[in-house]
């Protein structure tokens, strides 16, 4: 990375640390919110955008996590980070269940097998009551701890982002790439490809997991509709392909860029929102399908890690 | 010594059309053999059969004595079987160097030192840095080559690789197999082009309709009359 790039990234990250000090609680909010979102784009990346595997459901990770964490907090008493952490493993136990018979599936099957787990595990949620309230929703105790929350989510972008970093700029990238180019081919080449999905699957499921405790703690109140929503999926999608997939830093522009967009105008003009939303997925795929990144990276000729 | 690759009494059928019925072939260590025969006469499904790609209804392969049959295709090649495609499968948004570093393990230095060796040896050294999906097909069809010579495969299985080469690179190409024959590797190819076969080749089988129908060196094939009337009909 170069030295004037290095600084301005460093200069961005002390920015945000000492951003809690002088924001106003609006405002701390959003950067939490965008955060979360660079998480959840980030993740979201790791499996479609690198094995070409469309996760159609990857919201069903993000609730699996706020379900953990809000019923080991409500009902268990734990405290939120170690609840927080608990919520990750879940998810990506989660990943491991559920990719070692979705991740065979090719294409459009695994796409819609992942947004039938969302549904079942919506409708999981819904059923069990005793453990999750059920339709009425699950409370934790009051607690302001927004502050913490902001850098927990904030170290949780983080991680995702030099986490994909590491992944992208390594072979280990590479051959996850492979199967998204030409599986056939890649097993051809002695590349075990279901290990690689399973991998990759599993470390894409962390980040939503975490982010979905940490949103769940900060909200003190989560129901099956507002943790499993299909137009989170949706969102993370649009953010990743607009930023550029396969990318590193293609989720966290896309992740800034449309969530500081969609405050503004959704502030203004709640009905337009939804259209704006669609009208970018069309532009994006039918204009730039690699996204501003990726086409910026074939014109230039930019690093992998970029 | 086993052979180096034993087929034996292969049967594969998709539904109600058997693509391979019995056929049994056995590949000497260090010699370049031929499979040839009508479109749809077996020998792709035959080579997925070899690769793991399809799975046998009925028979066995046998790699050095071992059997393979059963396992997964990227267990297969990590035994040692490099194979190409009749329709090229480069990793089009990586870059040629990136195509063969994906296999590699260990240092990251000494295994680029490596690709771009291999790259050199077709000549594509310059181009290293090139996504494959841009490069040229005669270009493409080299880069997979080398690709699977990543790995050092012990028995190199080339499926058409004259088609849609020119001259000069089908020479290099050509040659290339001799190399890999003089180096020890045992070589499978399967060709359309019968100039290609009956100069390279030391050992020729035909499969007609999913059958072995003949087996020997290319002369011998040439004016075998059962081949002769599975190309021309009787």
């Amino acid at each position: 990375m170069r030295p004037a790039v290095l600084a301005a990234l460093v200069l961005v990250l002390v920015a945000l640390a000492c951003y809690p000090a002088v924001g106003t609680g609006y405002g701390l909010r959003s950067v939490l919110q965008a955060f979360m979102w660079i998480a959840l784009a980030g993740s979201w990346n790791l499996i479609s955008g690198l094995t070409g595997y469309v996760s159609f459901g990857h919201v069903a990770f993000f609730g699996a996590g706020a379900y953990t964490a809000g019923i080991l907090i409500a009902s268990a008493g734990w405290s939120w980070p170690i609840a927080t952490l608990a919520a990750g493993a879940a998810a990506g136990v989660l990943a491991l269940a559920i990719g070692g018979p979705c991740l065979r599936l090719k294409g459009p099957y695994f796409a819609i097998a992942m947004l039938g787990l969302n549904e079942v595990l919506r409708a999981l949620v819904s059923y069990f009551e005793g453990l999750t309230g059920g339709g009425n929703g699950l409370s934790m105790p009051t607690l302001d701890a927004t502050v913490p929350i902001y850098y927990a989510m904030g170290v949780t972008a983080l991680a995702v982002t030099f986490g994909a970093r590491l992944i992208i700029g390594s072979r280990f990238g590479l051959r996850l790439m492979t199967i998204r180019e030409d599986e056939v081919a890649a097993e051809a080449m002695g590349i075990p490809t279901f290990r690689h999905k399973l991998v990759a699957f599993l470390l894409s499921a962390i980040g939503p997991g975490i982010a979905g405790a940490l949103t769940a703690r900060d909200q003190g109140y989560i129901e099956p509709l507002s943790v499993f929503p299909l137009a989170t999926t949706i969102t993370m999608i649009v953010m990743t392909l607009f930023g550029g997939k396969g990318t590193v830093w293609g989720p966290v522009l896309g992740a800034v860029v449309l969530f500081v967009a969609q405050e503004m105008v959704w502030a203004r003009y709640p009905y337009i929102h939804p259209l704006l939303f669609g009208a970018i997925i069309v532009a994006v795929v039918l204009a730039m399908p690699r996204g501003i990144l990726g086409l910026l990276q074939l014109k230039y000729r930019l690093p992998r890690t970029v | 010594m086993a052979p180096a690759l034993e087929v034996a009494d292969v049967h594969k059928s998709f539904g109600g059309v058997r693509a391979v019925s019995g056929v049994s072939l056995s590949l000497e260590r260090g010699r370049i053999h031929g499979l040839i025969g009508p479109n749809g006469s077996g020998k792709t499904t035959l080579f997925n059969c070899i690769t793991g790609v399809e799975r046998l209804d009925r028979g066995r392969i046998l790699l050095d004595g071992e059997p393979i049959h059963g396992l997964q295709p990227y267990e297969i090649a990590r035994r040692g079987v490099g194979r190409t495609f009749q329709m090229i499968r480069v990793f089009p948004e990586l870059t040629a160097l990136e195509n063969l570093l994906v296999v590699t393990r260990g240092p990251r230095a000494a295994a680029e030192a490596h690709a771009r060796e291999l790259l050199a040896f077709v000549r594509l050294q310059d181009l290293a840095g090139e996504y494959a999906g841009n490069l040229s097909y005669g270009q493409q069809k080299l880069v997979e080559f080398v690709r699977m010579l990543m790995r050092d495969p012990s028995l190199v299985l080339l499926d058409e690789p004259a088609a849609g080469v020119n001259r000069t690179l089908l020479n290099e190409l050509l040659d290339a197999v001799r190399r890999l024959r003089d180096a020890g590797k045992t070589v499978l190819l399967v060709e359309h082009d019968m100039k290609v076969v009956m100069g390279l080749c030391e050992t020729v089988f035909v499969l007609d309709h999913g059958e072995k129908i003949a087996e020997g060196p290319p002369g011998v094939i040439q004016s075998d009359q059962r081949v002769i009337e599975a190309y021309f009909g009787r």
